[in-house]
């Protein structure tokens, strides 16, 4: 990069390039906590958790783009960082309508697992919840 | 004169309706090809991507136990998760992709025989060596008839397969190799190379194939390349590597779609011309027929007119 303390910051999903641009900041929720990435950072493989991905745009003060990330993992490698993930939506893109019927169907579908002890199911639902609760909560923040 | 000018006419219209269906199915075929083509693309990159770095974790790995213990320890990394893990082969598995509808030419019919040969090549026709995983409804359908073992089929891809229907097919796999229905897995596709050819290909998935440390360059590994792994390695290659697999059998399935479509959309094509080709050999006929139905009305005139004088 030709500016100090900028970085790139790619995300994939198998749906193609969700996100690109510069970035002076990422900060993203590894299995331990949360992780943040400045430009120059030690190369890293990290596993993500599904949460909220925060990148501030190198070309405005203060503009924090917000991405949903559905798990997946982030590796930094001479300034790029790649976060590849099964998907992942930005705070704009993402329809608040279908993500709060989702979270319901999500917990409806909890309840009936737990009532037949299914665990297999009720793993599945709690992963859709997580993602339904994800979206929703990145977009509350940023809209 | 066999066929009267009616029939000649009525098989005129008759062909000129199914060239307009094959038409139609060309087109949309051609419709469904863009569409998948530019799917494709935008995975491809995706796919690259994580081949990327799960060589990079891969190379890491193998750095630091070379660093410590020399290149013969290097191997161990293959015995980390037990999808990389190289078990001895009793039975092996395939995955088979065809089309669920007809009317793609030669598509269903040389993965089939491709397959046949392999299977003949591999185990002498001893249906007891191998399991079959079908998706698609014709090889499903054949192999059953065959009475090959068939573990798993798998109905219904989408015409755009989506990523979510493909992860419960790879779940199947992955729970069938643990559990010891086979011990390799082999996915058998026609991959796509244009739009009138494709080649038949067989790609190992399982156990994961040391290919991707292939390109691990050893002369110039230096700590500048060495990851920090968060939280360990053997839990990102726990997350990793069914991301992997998922990515391999959507990737084949992706390609063999798309292959389908250029086979669909070239056998239509086919069939559109030869309809035209009818077509202007039957109006050719139906010409002929009028002429010489003309010429003889006229003889008959003429003979008539000739028989008052």
């Amino acid at each position: 990069m030709d500016e100090k303390g900028i970085f790139q910051v790619n995300i994939v999903t198998p749906d193609g390039q969700v996100y690109s641009h510069h970035s002076r900041r990422l900060i993203a929720r590894a299995t331990d906590g949360d992780l943040g990435i400045l430009a120059n950072h030690l190369p890293i493989i990290a596993t993500l958790q599904i949460a909220e991905v925060r990148s501030l745009r190198a070309d405005s003060d203060n503009h924090e783009d917000a991405i949903a990330v559905n798990g997946g993992y982030l590796e930094f490698q001479d300034n790029v960082a790649t976060i590849i993930a099964d998907s992942a939506e930005r705070a704009r893109d993402i329809d608040l309508r279908r993500a709060r019927y989702a979270k319901e169907r999500a917990e409806q579908q909890i309840e009936k697992a737990k009532e037949v002890n299914d665990v297999d199911d009720r793993l599945r639902a709690e992963v859709a919840l997580a993602r339904a609760v994800n979206r929703i909560n990145v977009v509350s923040k940023h809209r | 004169m066999a066929e009267s000018l009616m029939d000649i006419k009525r098989r005129i219209a008759s062909t000129k309706k199914t060239g307009q269906i094959t038409h139609a199915m060309q087109m949309v075929s051609g419709a469904k090809l863009t569409q998948i083509e530019k799917k494709s693309n935008s995975y491809l990159l995706y796919e690259k991507r994580l081949q990327e770095t799960m060589g990079h974790l891969v190379a890491n790995k193998i750095i630091s136990l070379y660093q410590n213990s020399g290149v013969e320890q290097s191997q161990d990394i293959m015995s980390l998760d037990h999808l990389l893990k190289k078990r001895p082969i009793k039975k092996t598995g395939y995955i088979i992709v065809t089309s669920d509808r007809g009317l793609v030419g030669s598509y269903n019919s040389t993965i089939i025989k491709a397959t046949l040969d392999l299977l003949e090549k591999n185990h002498h026709g001893d249906k007891s060596k191998f399991t079959i995983i079908a998706v698609g409804g014709t090889g499903a359908d054949f192999f059953k008839k065959r009475g090959c073992n068939i573990a798993y089929e798998y109905r219904g891809v989408e015409d755009v397969p989506q990523f979510e229907t493909i992860k419960k097919l790879v779940k199947t796999c992955v729970e069938l190799f643990d559990a010891g229905a086979f011990d390799q897995l082999y996915i058998c596709h026609n991959h796509h190379v244009n739009s009138l050819t494709s080649t038949f290909t067989v790609d190992e998935l399982l156990p994961i194939s040391r290919d991707v440390a292939d390109d691990v360059d050893y002369e110039n590994l230096d700590n500048s390349n060495k990851y920090i792994i968060d939280p360990s390695v053997e839990v990102v290659l726990q997350k990793l590597v069914p991301q992997y697999v998922e990515s391999l059998v959507f990737g084949s399935i992706m390609d063999a779609k798309t292959a389908e479509h250029a086979a669909s959309m070239t056998a239509m094509r086919t069939a559109t011309d030869n309809a035209d080709d009818l077509i202007s050999n039957l109006s050719l006929k139906y010409n002929r027929a009028r002429q010489e139905q003309i010429t003889t009305e006229i003889t008959e005139i003429i003979g008539g007119a000739s028989a008052l004088e």
